[in-house]
């Protein structure tokens, strides 16, 4: 790697520190011990723009007025006067916060971010006492809705600029801009449009005022009440770091936890805002269980856990066990456990399949961001299935790396990162193993599972037994893990070839009907245990409210016993014995709240089952059916994010577009055999020509060969 | 007795020099093939004797700022040559005349300056609202399309402003160019580093431009000759406001302020007394009366702690209230104030609102010292100039004619509506001493 950086001494406030050459003032001020306030400086949201004047400092040797720190770099001999030291600086950030303050409306006592904001934190510190504007303040209309998610203060906002530079240079969706000119500036969308995306949400987080607000928790938090969980997002295979805050044991709103190799502090939507699902009204909270004539009601625990084990006895070796992944690692392990050691039932419908020779190639995902080339393959968009890796794949795109769609043109290059959202991994492991990359730093593959811990729940149900699954015909028990197996439409269908169903779910609307006996799921939200992320990297979910009813682990351990089969209730016994198996004895404890990456393994050849082709050359064009970001009963379940769904589109190539005559945005019938759905054409230029892509919730009934034609209407 | 010395403009009152023909016939672009002939650090060598200095504002030495510019070893980003023809500043339209009377001189400025430092790629920046002279000059770039030899390999980009008068600080322009919002950068980096895409890029004035081939002409030690010590050569002045003769004067530096109006200007209308000027446009500090016999040069105005800047005297009789003059420069500087920087963007509102409340007779001694004390800090805490030049210029009239500031304290405004200040810092019609200068209609 890099050879070590060259070390400069800089004097700041007459203390004397020492800092690799080219570290920001702001950072080596801080080494020093020293504060050098800021509100615009934000490192993550590219070069610094001196645009709120609050790091004014005096510095030796540069024109003799105040010098924005947030812009230099440390540089040997350097010589620095912070408002500490220097009168010169200590007027200079007084005059700042004034004039910050001269039309902000002091409206702390009814604003969100009071207690944890920086303008008000830093006018304590250092601001003027009392105010010298007796002018009318400057008002706008407020709040304005900039989605249903976001709602924004256009008084309190001080115009630092991150949330524009956020969408212009994180996010790049470049809908958040400024309007106007000098005091009349405001932050608006580009055309007024709602600001849409996997990302919004981040501005919430790095507005310094209370002016970007969610309006989930808008008017319902005091920071100061809120106690923070140090947890991890269950949402998708990336595993983002959180702070699940919680007021009066309720999940008031979720912020970044950052990992700088993980998730470098942003969060999707999804992560952000989709909490709320935990109090949805069809929230399962007792066992409830089909009876006749009484119908599908509620029933106590005692009744249930009898009727599960009498529907287990029952079907014995017949039983078929659907997992979501999104149970934690504790938890599969102690189905599997309670189902294949008690009563030799092995057989599953995993969520996953997941090429263990990509073990080999293992990087943190910060290593996109330097590679030199990216190849990102498969057909399903990156955002959808694992958001922050797009951030990152626009990051390494934006420090000169290559995108491709292809694993050519890679000759002479050194990092090189495969990223793929198909098969398993396996292309790409082959194609690891081809390129040599093992062996070669900053270089690696991904692949993106659908399943939040899909790849974990895989490895748990492996380590419970090593006996062969053999299919059951019939089926005599579908046990259905979690809302994510429940709403596979490949589940229901198994359901109704088996003769009982015990379904494992947090919402009524997702089961009723079809199960014979629901137990109350909970959320990652509600649970301790470990998830496995696309990295290979093992986390910790910590338990941030109390579910109400009791978590899975709890009850598979009582259910167990039944069996003769010793399970802990508590995760990190469970994990003791999982982690001897899978995961090198890693011990529950050293985890950690900020998880390491575990060594690359030794290079193993990939797997080599031939997986069938799907595509029937029947002529038309092959449809791409994804599972949207913003999908799923939980998304269902949050009003604020329903904007966010996926419009009733298809997506075409330019080039299979101009062809069938279509232009962007018109209307398009896409039909197989049979069936027909209206939608409207988008076109993408990253799209392969042959093929059409269409959001799972939008192509119900389609075939995989679709023909796509101009609507006549 | 002062009188004009036309280098940049001449030949302009006696020829049609707009067309390419009779720019020729008086030895256009002559120079710019024996700039041509040279290498490119020989024409910046030569530009470094003739002592040139920026005439936009800034009166950084041209052939030093050229020499910042990297050599394409140096860095292989293509380099490109700006030219700042965002002429903006209240009192000042002297780029306006060039680009309408000399646009071919101009243009062989910038294909020499474009030679000087590798470039082959210019841009020229025209202020949105100068539509007469952006046709001009493009009528001119027509002509030059059919004579390659000319032309060389050099492409030229008029761009149009959107009116923003910060879009003529150089980095906000470059930032407009790349089809950003018109706002300031944070330098360094500096354009000669990393200016338009990243790149090397030098910014000159119009005027800069145009002078750029007179001193290939007359030869840079000539050159260098005319004009006064640090202050070589001539300037184009735009004389406005309170003379009989408004409009722009081509002198040799080191006229004096008072030979400008009374010996080419004609002095003040109706024989009224002469009462402050402004001496390099709206962003200078003010002078009163009695320092007009100033030399107009660098140093000179800087004993004065003022400036040429961009060269526009503006000139106010004994009628002028000078809390109105301050409110209308406080209120052109908060409108263009871009938002990005705190002090300027709240604080030249703030500065507004005192104003106003002093006008109209509201304000005490302590909302005085609160101006000064706001223009104090705004001062020195800016991103760019337009912040501190908008507080220094209105601090300056407070400090010069401070008894009429406190006289507005007891009973308002001693001028009422009899200060007439139409003619101030507005292009109006009696710039008509050139054939070509614009009209704006008054109103």
């Amino acid at each position: 790697m890099s050879a070590q950086p060259e070390l400069v001494t800089v004097t700041i406030d007459d203390r004397s520190v020492q800092v690799p050459k080219g570290t920001g003032l702001v950072e080596t001020a801080a080494a020093a011990g020293i504060e050098i306030p800021v509100f615009c400086y934000e490192p993550r949201l590219g070069a610094a723009v001196g645009a709120c004047r609050m790091c004014l400092c005096e510095v030796e040797g540069m024109p003799p007025k105040p010098q924005a720190a947030c812009t230099l770099t440390a540089q040997d001999g350097m010589v620095v006067k912070t408002a500490q030291t220097s009168p010169m600086a200590a007027e200079a950030q007084e005059a700042t916060l004034e004039f910050i303050l001269v039309n902000h409306p002091l409206d702390c006592p009814v604003c969100d971010k009071g207690g944890e904001c920086p303008l008000q934190d830093l006018t304590f510190r250092y601001g003027p006492g009392s105010s010298r504007m007796q002018f009318p303040k400057r008002t706008f209309e407020k709040p304005i809705p900039i989605s249903p998610a976001i709602s924004l203060d256009r008084e309190r906002c001080i115009l630092c600029y991150r949330c524009t530079r956020f969408s212009e240079g994180v996010s790049e969706d470049g809908q958040l801009v400024a309007e106007n000119r000098g005091s009349q500036t405001l932050i608006t969308t580009f055309e007024d449009e709602p600001y849409t995306g996997a990302f919004t949400g981040n501005v919430t987080e790095l507005c310094p005022v209370g002016a970007l607000l969610p309006t989930q928790s808008r008017f319902l938090i005091r920071p100061w009440e809120l106690q923070a969980v140090p947890s991890v997002c269950g949402m998708c295979p990336v595993g983002c770091n959180v702070s699940v805050e919680t007021r009066e044991g309720k999940v008031r709103r979720i912020h970044s936890r950052n990992h700088p190799e993980v998730d470098e502090g942003w969060l999707c939507d999804k992560g952000r805002f989709v909490y709320s699902h935990i109090y949805a009204r069809d929230r399962i909270v007792d066992p409830m269980q089909r009876a006749h004539r009484r119908g599908f009601g509620a029933v106590s625990w005692d009744e249930a856990l009898d009727e599960a084990e009498r529907l287990i006895r029952a079907a014995g070796t017949r039983i078929v066990t659907a997992l979501s992944g999104s149970e934690t690692i504790e938890q599969a392990f102690a189905l599997a456990q309670l189902l294949r050691r008690g009563v030799g039932a092995h057989s599953a419908v995993l969520p996953e399949e997941f090429d263990e020779s990509l073990a080999a190639y293992r990087l943190p995902l910060s290593a996109i961001a330097d590679a030199q080339a990216v190849v990102v393959l498969g057909d399903e968009p990156v955002v959808e299935r694992a958001p922050i890796v797009d951030l990152w794949i626009r990051q390494a795109r934006r420090n000169g790396a290559r995108i491709l769609d292809a694993a050519d043109k890679l000759d002479g290059l050194d990092r090189i990162v495969l990223i793929d959202s198909g098969d398993g991994g396996e292309r790409i492991g082959r194609l690891a193993a081809k390129l040599g990359l093992a062996g070669k730093d900053g270089s690696g593959a991904f692949y993106l599972p659908e399943t939040a811990n899909g790849r974990g729940v895989v490895d748990a149900w492996a380590a419970a037994s090593d006996d062969e699954p053999v299919d059951p015909e019939p089926i005599g028990l579908l046990i259905v893990s979690g809302d994510e197996a429940a709403a596979n439409p490949d589940v229901r269908a198994l359901a109704e070839h088996a003769e009982a169903v015990l379904a494992i779910t947090m919402f009524q609307g997702v089961v009723v009907g079809w199960a014979d006996l629901v137990l109350p799921g909970t959320s990652y939200l509600e649970r301790d245990g470990t998830y496995v992320n696309l990295e290979g990297r093992l986390q910790r979910l910590r338990r941030s409210v109390i579910p109400p009813a009791p978590d899975e682990l709890a009850w598979i351990s009582k259910l167990a016993e039944r069996f003769g089969v010793g399970i802990s209730p508590h995760p990190a016994v469970v994990f003791e014995e999982l982690s001897a198996k899978c995961y090198g004895g890693i011990s529950y404890a050293d985890i950690g709240e900020q998880a390491r990456l575990p060594a690359r393994s030794g290079v193993t050849a990939p797997s080599t089952t031939a997986r069938k082709a799907k595509a029937d050359n029947s002529g038309g064009l092959r449809l791409v059916r994804y599972r949207p970001l913003f999908s799923g009963p939980a998304v269902e379940r949050v009003p604020e994010i329903q904007f966010q769904r996926p419009a009733a589109e298809v997506e075409l190539s330019a080039k299979d577009a101009r062809k069938l005559g279509i232009a962007n945005g018109d209307e398009v019938v896409v039909g197989s055999n049979g069936s027909s759905r209206e939608l409207r054409a988008r076109l993408s230029r990253t799209l392969r020509p042959g093929t059409v892509r269409i959001a799972e919730e939008h192509a119900e009934g389609l075939q995989p060969q679709v023909e796509v034609s101009k609507s006549n209407a | 007795m002062a009188e004009a010395r036309e280098i940049v403009l001449g030949g302009a009152a006696d020829h049609d020099l707009t067309k390419l023909a009779e720019y020729e016939a008086v030895g256009g672009y002559t120079q710019l093939a024996r700039a041509r002939a040279m290498e490119p650090a020989a024409v910046i060598d030569a530009v470094l004797a003739s002592n040139l200095r920026g005439r936009g504002g800034a009166f950084f030495q041209t052939g030093r700022k050229w020499s910042f510019i990297p050599k394409p070893d140096q860095n292989p980003n293509p380099h490109y040559l700006v030219v700042n023809a965002d002429e903006s500043e209240p009192g000042s339209f002297k780029d306006n005349e060039i680009l309408q009377r000399v646009p071919h001189r101009f243009i062989e400025g910038c294909l020499i300056t474009a030679h000087a430092v590798e470039s082959q790629h210019v841009f020229i920046y025209v202020r949105g609202e100068y539509l007469e002279a952006y046709e001009i000059v493009v009528a001119a770039l027509e002509e030059l399309r059919e004579r390659p030899e000319l032309r060389g390999d050099v492409t030229i980009v008029v761009h149009r402003g959107a009116g923003a008068y910060i879009c003529g600080e150089e980095t906000a322009l470059i930032e407009s160019l790349e089809g950003k919002r018109g706002q300031p950068r944070s330098k360094p980096p500096f354009p000669a580093i990393s200016g338009l895409y990243a790149s090397p890029t030098v910014v000159n004035n119009v005027e800069t431009m145009a002078t750029i081939p007179p001193i290939f002409q007359l030869g840079p030690e000539e050159y260098a000759k005319l004009g006064v010590e640090n202050s070589a050569g001539t300037r184009v002045v735009s004389l406005s406001g309170h003379v009989e003769r408004g409009g722009n004067y081509e002198i040799e530096q080191g006229v004096t302020i008072r030979e400008l109006i009374y010996d080419l200007a004609g002095g003040v209308p109706g024989g009224r007394k002469l009462k402050a000027v402004i001496p390099g446009g709206s962003s200078t500090v003010v002078l009163t009366g009695d320092e007009i016999d100033v030399s107009y040069d660098f140093d000179s105005l800087l004993q004065l702690k003022t400036a040429m800047g961009s060269a526009g005297v503006i000139v106010m009789d004994e009628r002028v209230c000078m809390v109105q003059l301050g409110i209308r420069v406080s209120e052109f500087y908060e409108h263009e104030s871009c938002g990005k920087c705190t002090p300027c963007r709240e604080g030249t509102r703030w500065m507004t609102q005192i104003l106003r409340k002093l006008e109209a007779g509201e304000a005490s001694a302590r909302e005085l010292d609160l101006l000064l004390s706001v223009c104090d800090r705004i001062n020195g805490k800016c991103l760019c100039p337009l912040g501190e030049t908008a507080a220094t210029a209105v601090a300056s009239y407070v400090a010069k004619f401070r008894d009429e500031y406190v006289a507005h304290l007891d009973g308002g405004c001693p001028f009422g509506d009899d200060s007439p200040l139409d003619h101030v810092m507005a292009p109006v019609a009696q710039h008509h001493h050139s054939p070509a200068a614009v009209e704006v209609p008054v109103g």
